[in-house]
C-alpha cells in the first residue's frame, strides 16, 4: 500500500475505509472504498475525487442521506 | 460476413482507419474518460480509441467508443462506413423483417480458457476498472450484455433477456445493479423476490459489435435478443452454455461474470452520470454476487463513456430505438413513413406520417406513447408530414416555425409514466406529454392557409445528380 493512505472517505467523511485492490506496478496507486457510502477512488484521482476539501458539494453525502435512500425498485411483498 | 466477436470488429475498424492506439501512457482517471468524451466533441465520424499502456496497470487492454460515430456504426451493421444515417436506419428496418432467426449453439467458447472461482474471484484483478465521470460513485461495467430468465417460465428461450444496465463494481465479488422497473429483468426480478429466491444472471463484456445494439433495443418481453441479432447479423447468433448458471451467452464475449442477485437485498448506490446527461443516484439498488467468471486469455475490456450528448451511448441507441417505434407504429398506421427516436434513448421523437383524414397525427402521436417503449419514454412527439425527413433537423424546425398554430396542434397531457432517470419528471417516474403536430392540416380539420405549397421543381432531382457529378469531377 502506498504511504499516502486516506484517513476519511472524502465523499461523505467516514472513517472505516477499505482497502481494495492496489496497482499491478508496485506503489502505482491504491484503491479504497468507504464502509459506510460505498465511494471507491483512486489515490491517483484528481484532488476533487480524492481529497474531502475540495470534493464538490453536489455530490457529497450525509450518514442522513444513506439512512433515508429509497429502494429503487422496492423490496415486493413476499407471496405465500 | 457478420462479426463474432469484439476483436475482430477491431481489426476491421483498424482497417478502415477508424480505431485509434493512444500509444502515450495514460493515466486511468481523468484521462481514459476524458478521451472518449473527446471523441464525441470531434465530428460525426470519431474511431475508437485503444489503450494499453495505463499508469499502475502491466496487462491492461481498454476499447472506448467503439460504436461512437455513425462510420462505426455503419460498420457494426456490415455496411460501408460512409452510409448516411437514415440509410443505416432503414436497413435496420430492413433486416429487422427476418427477426426471428435461431441462433446456434457452439459450445468451443474461447472464454472457457481461464476461469476464477470461489475465493478467487478478484474482478479488480482481472479487469482495469475506472471512474467516468466526476460524481460517478465508483467503477462502473456499462457495456455489458445482461442475461436472465423469466423464473416462472425458465424454459422461454424468448422471455430470457438480454439487456444493458448501470452495474457499479462495490467489491472483488460484489456488484450494484440498476433495473429500471420499465426493463425486462426487473420483471425476472421481481417473480424472484417475491418468492424469496435468488436470481441467477450472466454478465457478459466485451462483445461482437451487433450484441450491444439488440441488448439496448427496446423490444417485446418474449421476444429474443439474440433471434434478432441473428437477423440483424443476417446469420445465427452463436452462443454457449455458461458453467455455472445455464444461461445462454455469446460464444465470442471477452469475459462472462455469472451469479445472481441476492434475493431482497439493496445496497446504497452511485451516483452515476447517466445518457439523460445528469446524475442519478444515492440510492439503494438490488446486489449481484459473483461466483464464477470464465474469460478470453489476454481479455480486452469494453466501456463506453455517456454524459451530456452526443457520447457513444447516443450512437449506440438511436437507431436501435427508431426501429421498433417505427415497426409498432405502422403494424397499426401503414401512413407512418419514418421515426427519428435518436434524442435520449426516445424521451422526444420525431415521425413523417401521411394523414388518413384530420386529426389522424395526432393519433398517431398518442399511439407513440402508449407502446411498449413510449409508456417509459416518449414524453414529446413532433408529427411532420411524408415530405419531410424527420432525421433532417432543418426541415423538421420548418415544418415546427411554419405548419403549427400552438392553440390547435399542442396537446399537453398530465401525469403519465416516465422513465425514473427523466430529469424533468416529478415525482420520479411521473411527467406530462406534449404532442406538436406540425402536420398540414386535412379534411375535415380545416385550418391555416396550405392550398398552394411550394414544390422543388419537377427537374431539381435531376440537376442535383448533375451538380454533384460536376463537384466530384472538378
Amino acid at each position: 500500500m502506498s504511504a499516502t493512505a486516506p484517513s476519511i472517505c472524502p465523499r461523505c467523511a467516514h472513517e472505516r475505509l477499505t482497502h481494495l485492490t492496489t496497482s499491478p506496478v508496485a506503489g502505482a496507486w491504491d484503491v479504497f472504498q468507504c464502509d459506510r457510502c460505498l465511494y471507491t477512488w483512486r489515490t491517483t484521482e484528481p484532488a476533487r475525487r480524492t481529497q474531502p476539501d475540495a470534493y464538490p458539494a453536489a455530490f457529497r453525502l450525509t450518514a442522513e442521506d444513506i439512512e433515508n435512500a429509497i429502494e429503487m425498485p422496492a423490496v415486493p411483498p413476499l407471496r405465500a | 460476413m457478420a462479426y463474432d466477436d469484439l476483436r475482430s470488429f477491431l481489426a476491421t475498424l483498424e482497417e478502415e482507419g477508424q480505431l485509434l492506439r493512444i500509444t502515450e501512457q495514460v493515466r486511468p482517471e481523468p484521462d481514459i474518460a476524458a478521451a472518449a468524451n473527446a471523441a464525441g466533441r470531434i465530428g460525426e465520424n470519431a474511431p475508437a480509441l485503444w489503450f494499453d499502456n495505463v499508469h499502475g496497470f502491466t496487462d491492461a487492454r481498454i476499447a472506448m467508443n467503439v460504436h461512437g460515430s455513425w462510420a462505426n456504426h455503419a460498420l457494426a451493421l456490415g455496411l460501408p462506413k460512409n452510409t448516411a444515417v437514415k440509410e443505416q436506419v432503414a436497413e435496420f428496418a430492413r433486416r429487422w423483417d427476418a427477426f426471428p432467426v435461431a441462433p446456434v449453439r457452439r459450445e468451443d467458447a474461447p472464454w472457457r480458457e481461464n476461469t476464477m472461482d470461489g475465493e478467487g474471484i478478484d474482478l479488480f484483478e482481472l479487469l482495469p476498472l475506472f471512474r467516468l465521470n466526476d460524481g460517478d460513485g465508483g467503477f462502473y461495467l456499462d457495456k455489458a450484455a445482461v442475461v436472465s430468465r423469466d423464473p416462472q417460465d425458465p424454459e422461454n428461450f424468448g422471455k430470457q433477456n438480454v439487456g444493458v444496465y448501470r452495474i457499479e463494481v462495490i467489491g472483488k465479488d460484489r456488484l450494484a445493479f440498476q433495473p429500471v422497473p420499465m426493463h425486462d429483468i426487473a420483471q425476472h426480478l421481481r417473480m424472484a423476490e417475491e418468492k424469496g429466491e435468488d436470481l441467477p444472471v450472466a454478465i457478459t463484456l466485451g462483445n461482437d459489435p451487433v450484441m450491444p445494439i439488440v441488448a439496448g433495443m427496446p423490444m417485446a418481453y418474449d421476444q429474443s435478443e439474440y433471434e434478432m441479432a441473428g437477423a440483424l447479423r443476417g446469420e445465427p447468433m452463436p452462443l454457449a452454455t455458461a458453467p455455472a448458471t445455464g444461461l445462454d451467452v455469446p460464444r465470442g464475449s471477452e469475459v462472462v461474470i455469472e451469479g445472481y442477485f441476492e434475493s431482497r437485498t439493496r445496497q446504497i448506490e452511485g451516483p452515476f452520470g447517466e445518457f439523460t446527461g445528469n446524475y442519478s443516484g444515492g440510492r439503494r439498488m438490488p446486489v449481484v454476487k459473483v461466483t464464477r467468471i470464465s474469460y478470453r486469455t489476454a481479455p480486452i475490456f469494453e466501456s463506453l463513456y455517456l454524459g451530456m450528448p452526443w457520447t457513444e451511448c447516443d450512437y449506440l441507441v438511436g437507431p436501435n430505438t427508431c426501429v421498433p417505434l417505427l415497426k409498432q407504429l405502422k403494424a397499426e398506421f401503414p401512413e407512418v413513413q419514418a421515426v427519428n427516436a435518436m434524442y435520449t434513448h426516445g424521451l422526444l421523437v420525431i415521425i413523417s406520417t401521411k394523414k388518413r383524414y384530420g386529426g389522424f397525427a395526432k393519433a398517431v402521436g398518442m399511439r407513440a406513447m402508449t407502446t411498449p417503449h413510449g409508456l417509459g419514454y416518449v414524453a414529446q412527439v413532433i408529427l411532420v408530414d411524408e415530405d419531410v425527413d424527420p432525421f433532417n433537423l432543418p426541415q423538421v424546425m420548418w415544418a415546427l416555425s411554419s405548419k403549427v398554430n400552438p392553440k390547435d396542434d399542442v396537446m399537453i397531457m398530465p401525469n403519465l409514466p416516465v422513465v425514473e432517470l427523466a430529469p424533468a419528471a416529478s415525482p420520479a417516474g411521473i411527467i406530462s406529454k406534449m404532442i406538436i403536430d406540425a402536420t398540414t392540416p386535412v379534411d375535415p380539420d380545416r385550418r391555416g392557409n396550405f392550398a398552394t405549397p411550394v414544390k422543388d421543381l419537377p427537374e431539381t432531382q435531376e440537376w442535383i445528380a448533375k451538380l454533384q457529378k460536376l463537384i466530384a469531377e472538378r
